[in-house]
């Protein structure tokens, strides 16, 4: 299996191939997200030492100080150091503030987060943390193309957005005929194109023919003709060359 | 052939896949009919994907495949880990090989903690000013209200059971946290697992020297000398951990920085999981154990015990047949 290098795109889609041959694409998630997602954890953190602290006062009163206070240590120990762990290791492979945000912790080949990853990427959390707030941890993310930290790095994973089943937009209506453009177009020109029909009901009337204006060569005319000419041809395409 | 004929020809084996792998992700692989045939159109899936790639059909149609071949991907890859057979495994055989395997690495981290333990055991009774100053007062005060010239060996140390407890949480919270913390400072290129170690070990030579300078080192070892085996071993196995991790950043053979780092992860962990073991063990020692009011014979026996188990169990254990 391997992993094709970045391509010069603008978009966060992570191409990865798999051994069957096919290209699946994933959809990294930034540090800005991934920043919210810990703060909402940093918040459940605290609670459950908070009630672990209040019932190991219970037991503590029932079964003298000494007990009490082993205890909370040993509560302190597990969450602060497996809290990520535990979390990871379910179906979900996300921390409740990753569920949250709707991202999720996976292997860079897009295959579940096996144990030992989980655990790699989480003792490393604290070089990543380090001098203060995730400084290391933000600029390695930065310098990498799949906004790593340091512990992804080391255990080989990545963090997702978790759209097992994307939205299915509306259909959308074109008010255009069908028409072939004037000249052969190759696949990146084509694919423009269809994009562009795809993501134009987005956007304002104003962006639109911004952008349809850029074909002007293609179209011959500006405004609003030159976009109706545009979707012609990616309704023609989209016909597969028919009319 | 157009996307929408594309869908409609195909859109009813899409929807059986996903249905099946819905039901997978539910209730596990118990209960499944048909579930034989899941590999077959998952493939399926792969080849219908990369035709609307090739074919731009359109960020609709991809991304719902994408989607389709990721979830696919995921139920057919998950894996059953081994579970306790793995975890005994572990423990019996793939840490000690694992700490067979680098012996370099494992006399330079002994070499990293022990020598300036040797130093300041040995120096300081001489000269104690520099224990003193890595003690601190507060250090030297608790030292001598536990070890004191007063104390004897035979006495209770801990008054009741429940302190035990609250000693071996107090211990596994510190001594583990500090193995993991020397594990994941290798990352500096292996700088702050060394950086850890010389400190630990000169921390913990300056209270074996202050002892013999200011207390009763009889009441000294016989607490200390029969968790002493796992612990300081457990340093430096986790000081191995870090210097593996650090040494694929600095060092990494054929193959590039980030392969060799994930490699080196791999292996590091293996270590870092048997030193986390062997603290522990310590730990539980520790608390429940070493203040024992027993004859200081018994005690020094039981180190030497723990001492060649420990010893044994890095040597010895997981060795294969044909090189014993």
């Amino acid at each position: 299996m391997s992993v094709t290098p970045f391509a010069t795109t603008i978009d966060t889609l992570q191409p990865v191939e798999l051994a069957d041959g096919v290209e699946i694409h994933l959809r990294v998630a930034g540090p800005a997200v991934r920043s919210v997602a810990w703060l909402v954890d940093l918040l459940i953190f605290a609670g459950i030492l908070l009630l672990w602290g209040v019932v190991v006062a219970f037991i503590a009163s029932a079964v003298g100080e000494g007990i009490g206070s082993g205890l909370f240590l040993l509560g302190l120990f597990l969450v602060a150091w497996f809290y990520n762990v535990v979390f990871e290791m379910t179906a979900r492979a996300a921390t409740p503030g990753q569920r949250v945000m709707k991202i999720k912790v996976v292997s860079v080949s897009g295959a579940p987060l096996r144990l030992p990853q989980s655990l790699i990427r989480n003792l490393l959390r604290v070089i990543d943390f380090m001098p203060a707030a995730y400084l290391f941890g933000l600029i390695c993310c930065l310098f990498t193309s799949r906004f790593q930290r340091l512990g992804d790095l080391v255990a080989d994973t990545v963090v997702i957005y978790d759209d097992s089943k994307p939205v299915e937009p509306s259909a959308i209506q074109v008010n255009a005929e069908p028409h072939p453009p004037p000249q052969v177009l190759n696949r990146a020109e084509q694919a423009a194109i269809l994009q562009f029909l795809e993501r134009a009901p987005h956007w304002s009337d104003a962006r639109k023919m911004e952008l349809s204006d850029l074909l002007e060569p293609l179209t011959d005319r500006k405004g609003l003709g030159g976009l109706t000419r545009v979707c012609s041809m990616g309704l023609w395409l989209q016909k597969g060359g028919k009319k | 052939m157009s996307p929408n004929h594309f869908e409609s020809e195909n859109k009813e084996r899409w929807e059986r896949l996903q249905q099946m792998l819905d039901k997978v992700e539910e209730k596990g692989a118990k209960e499944n009919a048909g579930v034989e045939e899941l590999p077959t159109l998952f493939r399926q899936v792969c080849h219908d994907l990369s035709l609307a790639q090739h074919r731009m059909y359109g960020t609709r149609l991809t991304d719902k495949l994408n989607a389709l071949a990721i979830s696919g991907y995921r139920v057919l890859e998950r894996r059953i880990s081994g579970g306790w057979e793995r975890l005994a495994d572990m423990v019996i055989r793939e840490f000690p090989r694992a700490v067979q395997q680098e012996r370099g690495l494992f006399w330079f981290c002994m070499a990293m903690f022990w020598l300036p333990f040797l130093f300041l055991a040995i120096w300081t009774p001489y000269d104690p000013e520099w224990a003193m100053a890595i003690l601190g007062p507060e250090g030297m005060i608790n030292m001598e209200m536990m070890y004191g010239t007063g104390t004897s060996p035979m006495d209770y140390m801990r008054e009741e059971f429940g302190s035990n407890f609250g000693m071996f949480g107090f211990y596994i919270w510190n001594n583990v946290s500090i193995d993991l913390r020397t594990f994941a400072g290798g990352l500096f290129g292996g700088v702050g697992s060394i950086i850890i170690m010389l400190f630990n070990g000169a921390h913990i030579g300056a209270a074996t020297g202050y002892v013999h300078h200011a207390c009763n080192p009889e009441t000294f070892y016989s607490f200390t000398s029969g968790h002493s085996a796992p612990e300081l071993m457990g340093v430096v196995v986790s000081g191995m951990a870090g210097m593996r991790l650090g040494l694929s950043i600095v060092k990494p053979g054929p193959y590039d920085r980030k392969t060799a780092l994930v490699l080196g992860g791999r292996k590091a962990f293996v270590l870092i999981m048997g030193a986390v073991m062997m603290t522990s063990f310590a730990a539980v020692i520790e608390g429940f154990w070493s203040a024992n009011p027993m004859p200081p014979v018994i005690k020094y026996s039981f180190g030497a015990v723990m001492w060649a188990g420990t010893l044994a169990y890095l040597f010895l254990c997981g060795r294969r047949r044909d090189e014993a």
